[in-house]
């Protein structure tokens, strides 16, 4: 295969607009997109809320400034600042270019863009398309690349960069559909890979693949992750699946009720009761699971979101999607009894760090959206702002990298470095010294960060889970792929998506055992509060010589001075 | 239901899933493995399948990312129906196995086979392209970003619903057009064309439209409904079908093939005088199975949209008139009952 100008990782949100931009930016450039999945079942699809853009709408006195300034308060002034400014100056044309684009956004009677309030927003600004916003703009941005012939690779696994000295080569793939690992020379490369929520498994409303793949792969070329132990928590997940049962739930009047039969927000949050700040619910109940006043049951502990008194035809008219889901993913009918659920895994704020432009420190290497860490979203994001996030700066690491493609000249991967990769694979085969179950370390690993890694830390449990990690990645070196055909061998996908869960969970739960503060998404019991003269700054993760090595970063301020955070 | 409400009380048994088996590596035809696991109540056929490959055998191979039903990935055909693994309770199924405890499990139809159930999905985003599925802007790019197009509640909701497709292929498994013929458009495509088409947004109209008359286009639909009925996101396929034959009809400059031509005719009959002259009616030409499939829906839908009573077509009974009747009866109460379930 002739080398690539471009090569983008990802299908998503991100890598479609990154891709779409290259071309716009250089049609000259031999451009391709690579995805483990078709792109129009990325997880962009997942996103119900929407995305926000302060386009004045639905409230006429809404201004990019509010916008950014709610980012920032949002993000626990964790956020770079200038990274917000982009992200908020830019929303207002990224929702319109879609629209012009043919996404069905809903609309207000004045026939323009109809937007929705959102947690963390001062105004109205989240753009919808009723609740499946994402879906809508993933397949937009997928119909557009068919159109303009987007060359894609789908249904193949990336798996390493090759590298020599400080520049990328191109990336080292699997064809998932023959097995047959594949080259992929290129002069630049652009990670879009998503989110890696997912390493809390049944304890995440994350898609399977969802991973971390991208920022797996970054790390282990040298390049550092940043911030990576902000994880957010939805309060509301289904007990079996991690699923999320959105906030219309709580909204509608449903109730969290204890094993006691309490509803237990009367004790966090008397006024607001079940309608608290996310965080905080999420922690109440946590707080009453470990307390043992939870229910019990294989998939684990659970309090009830009861909506029974709400009577059938409420719950059928207003409540129809969150029915659904809970009978087809539970198969309970909440018109008859409580929704089983518990905290969920939700967005991983952490991620490759990148520059404003989408840039990494390694040559020619850039990434964007859930799996990059500009940052625009700190310690904690807003709703609707990861969205934003994907298509805004997918858009500039797409544009950056059609520029700068053909300043570095393309590598040359050797058959040697193909043929490591094949025998490594070869190896989880081998039955001789190979007996881990997949399906047990991935199940471990969730528990031990759901417990010790999960929304309340502390020094003790900390240490515990580093010790865990630390042992399960020593078993992983002993996991057995049972399947052996060369054919889709899904059995092997999940072990190399674990192993990438294993390496970046160790750096998620470094980076919360060093920092000793509480901040946005990041609570430490014996650290309670936050502590901005030793922790405003960003926590930097790099693989030195095979070991982890923690660094930090300045957080770039701009107009907004360090506040508490209250609502 | 009996049985299954039993089952509650009861909350755990064993199920036994049948799944076909299929690795062209190795195998020169397809086989069956049984496997029987326990079940609790509340457990979705996907989550059954991941406990069959953790627990017995990791070579059973599908395809699953979301496990929410919205990214379309695991459609596979389940006691015989295509549906989603992810969103299907196996209790649910339960009271429809046809050998007592024995859920089915197959790769759906009308679609590459690659392993186990795992079908290719090339053939579809081709078909994509071909009728190009996409909004192609009437706004020139370098304007793009400036200005919203204002859209209307009313325009909206011409495509809001066929926007929820999630191309989980299951209507184009069950379509019986292209079990015969492979190279058939597509009950999704067609779905997705027409929401193309009905966008203010968009200028592609006439050149989709084109193709979609042309061979293995939207004049081959039988109108057997199983696509519609098919659809995990209940969408209503034929509204899109109907549409675009509407459309095809009354767009002057693309009559000239045969299916246009004599439905013009038919249509224009019922337009003018309400009823139904045997005199006009294509059967004679066509035979009655094309005039069903092709005519007789527009024809209701229109009828009932003008709130005329369906009128009896005039002239002596012969034997094809005699069929023609029955079929017409029938397909009214299949137009009445989409209205009423799918009318906003
Ligand atoms: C349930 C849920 C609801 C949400 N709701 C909202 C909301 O309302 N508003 C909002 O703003 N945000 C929301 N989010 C967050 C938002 O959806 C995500 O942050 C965003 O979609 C991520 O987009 P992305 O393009 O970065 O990655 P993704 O859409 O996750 O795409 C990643 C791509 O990378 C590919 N890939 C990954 N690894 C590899 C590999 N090794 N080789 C090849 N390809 C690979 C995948 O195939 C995929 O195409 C929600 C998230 C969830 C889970
Ligand atoms: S109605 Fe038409 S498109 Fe739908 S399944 Fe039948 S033949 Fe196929
Ligand atoms: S129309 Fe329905 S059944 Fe067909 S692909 Fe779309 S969602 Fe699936
Ligand atoms: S796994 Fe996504 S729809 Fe079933």
């Amino acid at each position: 295969m002739k080398p690539f100008d471009i090569i983008i990782v990802g299908g998503g949100g991100a890598g479609l607009y990154a891709a779409m931009e290259a071309m716009k930016t250089n049609p000259s450039l031999n451009i391709a997109v690579l995805s483990k999945v078709y792109p129009n079942r990325s997880h962009t699809s997942a996103a119900q809320g929407g995305a926000n853009a302060a386009l004045a709408n639905t409230a006429k006195d809404d201004s990019v400034e509010l916008h950014i300034f709610d980012t920032i308060k949002g993000s626990d002034y964790l956020a770079d600042q200038d990274a917000a400014e982009v992200l908020c100056t830019e929303a207002p044309k990224i929702i319109r270019e879609l629209d012009n684009m043919g996404t069905p956004w809903s609309r207000l009677d004045d026939k323009t863009i109809a937007q929705r309030p959102f947690g963390g927003a001062g105004r109205p600004r989240c753009c919808y398309c009723a609740d499946k916003t994402g879906h809508t703009i993933l397949q937009t941005l997928y119909e557009q690349c068919l159109k303009k012939g987007v060359v894609f690779f789908n249904e193949y696994l990336a798996l390493n960069l090759s590298v020599k000295g400080s520049r990328s080569k191109g990336l080292i793939a699997m064809d998932i559909k023959t097995g047959k690992i594949e080259a992929f020379t290129a002069r630049t490369v652009i990670f879009a890979t998503g989110g890696y929520a997912k390493m809390y498994w049944n304890r995440s409303s994350n898609a399977l693949g969802n991973s971390g793949d991208g920022q797996a792969i970054a790390y282990r070329a040298g390049i550092p992750l940043k911030d990576m132990e902000f994880v957010q928590f939805h309060p509301t997940g289904l007990r079996k699946s991690g699923l999320l049962v959105t906030e219309g739930a709580r909204g509608e009047g449903g109730y969290l009720v204890n094993s006691l039969g309490e509803r237990f927000m009367s004790r966090y949050a008397p006024e607001k009761m079940e309608l608290g700040p996310r965080d905080l619910v999420s922690r109440s109940i946590e707080t009453e699971i470990l307390q043992g006043r939870g229910f019990d049951s294989p998939a684990g502990k659970y309090v009830h979101l009861d909506l029974t008194h709400l009577g059938a035809d409420l719950i059928r008219q207003r409540l129809p999607q969150i029915r659904e889901m809970s009978m087809y993913f539970e198969g309970v009918d909440p018109i008859e009894e409580p929704i089983p659920v518990r905290p969920t895994a939700h967005y991983s704020m952490g991620g490759i760090d990148t520059d404003n432009q989408g840039r990494t420190v390694m040559e020619g290497v850039y990434a964007a959206g859930e799996c990059a860490c500009v940052s625009v979203h700190g310690a904690n994001r807003l709703g609707g702002n990861s969205l934003l996030d994907i298509l805004v700066f997918g858009r500039i690491a797409g544009h950056t990298a059609a520029e700068e493609a053909r300043s570095f000249e393309p590598g040359n991967i050797t058959d040697a470095e193909l043929k490591e990769h094949a025998e490594e694979i070869r190896s989880y085969m081998q039955p001789s010294g190979h007996y881990e179950r997949y399906g047990a370390l991935r199940e471990e690993l969730g528990h031990t960060l759901g417990t010790n890694v999960g929304i309340y830390r502390e020094a003790s449990l900390l240490r515990k889970g580093i010790e865990e990690i630390a042992a399960l990645r020593e078993r992983f070196k002993k996991v057995r792929v049972f399947d052996s055909s060369d054919v889709f061998n899904t059995n092997l996908l999940q072990v190399l998506e674990l192993r990438n869960m294993l390496d970046l969970s160790e750096t998620v739960a470094a980076g919360a055992y060093a920092r000793e503060e509480s901040r946005g998404s990041h609570t430490r019991t014996d650290f309670p509060t936050r502590d901005d003269g030793k922790w405003h700054k960003h926590t930097m993760a790099t693989l030195v010589d095979g070991k982890l090595e923690l660094g930090e970063k300045p957080v770039t301020m701009g107009r907004y001075e360090l506040q508490e955070r209250t609502y | 239901m009996t049985v299954s409400s039993e089952q509650h009380i009861e909350g755990k048994r064993d199920v036994t899933f049948r799944v076909f088996r299929l690795n062209p590596q190795v195998d020169s035809k397809p086989y069956f493995d049984d496997y029987t696991i326990p079940v609790e109540r509340g457990i979705t056929v996907l989550r059954a399948l991941n406990y069959i490959k953790e627990n017995i055998d990791a070579s059973v191979s599908y395809r699953v990312f979301c496990q929410a039903g919205i990214c379309g990935s695991c459609g596979m055909r389940i006691n015989g129906i295509s549906k989603l693994a992810c969103t299907t309770q196996v209790w649910d199924e339960l009271p429809k196995c046809r050998e007592a405890g024995i859920i089915k499990i197959e790769p759906l139809r009308n679609l590459p086979l690659l392993k186990d159930l795992i079908v290719d999905m090339d053939p579809l985003v081709g078909k994509m392209k071909h009728y190009r599925n996409w909004v192609e802007s009437s706004m020139p790019e370098p304007e793009m970003g400036k200005k919203e197009f204002l859209v209307s509640e009313e325009e909206f909701s011409r495509y809001d619903k066929a926007t929820d497709c999630i191309l989980c292929a299951s209507c184009v498994s069950e379509c019986s057009i292209l079990r015969a013929n492979k190279e058939y458009v597509s009950p999704a495509v067609l779905l997705k064309s027409y929401r193309m088409n009905v966008d203010t947004r968009d200028s592609l109209h006439d050149v989709r439209l084109a193709e979609l008359v042309q061979d293995h286009g939207v004049w081959d639909c039988t109108h057997c409904y199983r696509c519609q009925e098919t659809c995990v996101k209940n969408i209503p396929i034929m509204e899109a079908i109907h549409g675009i034959r509407e459309d095809a009809i009354e767009c002057r400059g693309l009559k000239d093939t045969a299916g246009a031509k004599h439905a013009e005719a038919f249509m224009s009959d019922i337009e003018k005088k309400g009823k139904l002259v045997e005199a006009t009616l294509p059967f004679r030409t066509n035979g009655v199975a094309w005039t069903v499939k092709n005519l007789l829906p527009m024809a209701v839908k229109m009828i009932l949209k003008r709130r005329t009573p369906p009128p009896p077509p005039l002239v002596k009974s012969s034997k094809g008139m005699k069929q023609f009747r029955e079929e017409f009866r029938e397909m009214t109460e299949h137009v009445k009952d989409d209205h009423k379930t799918h009318n906003k």
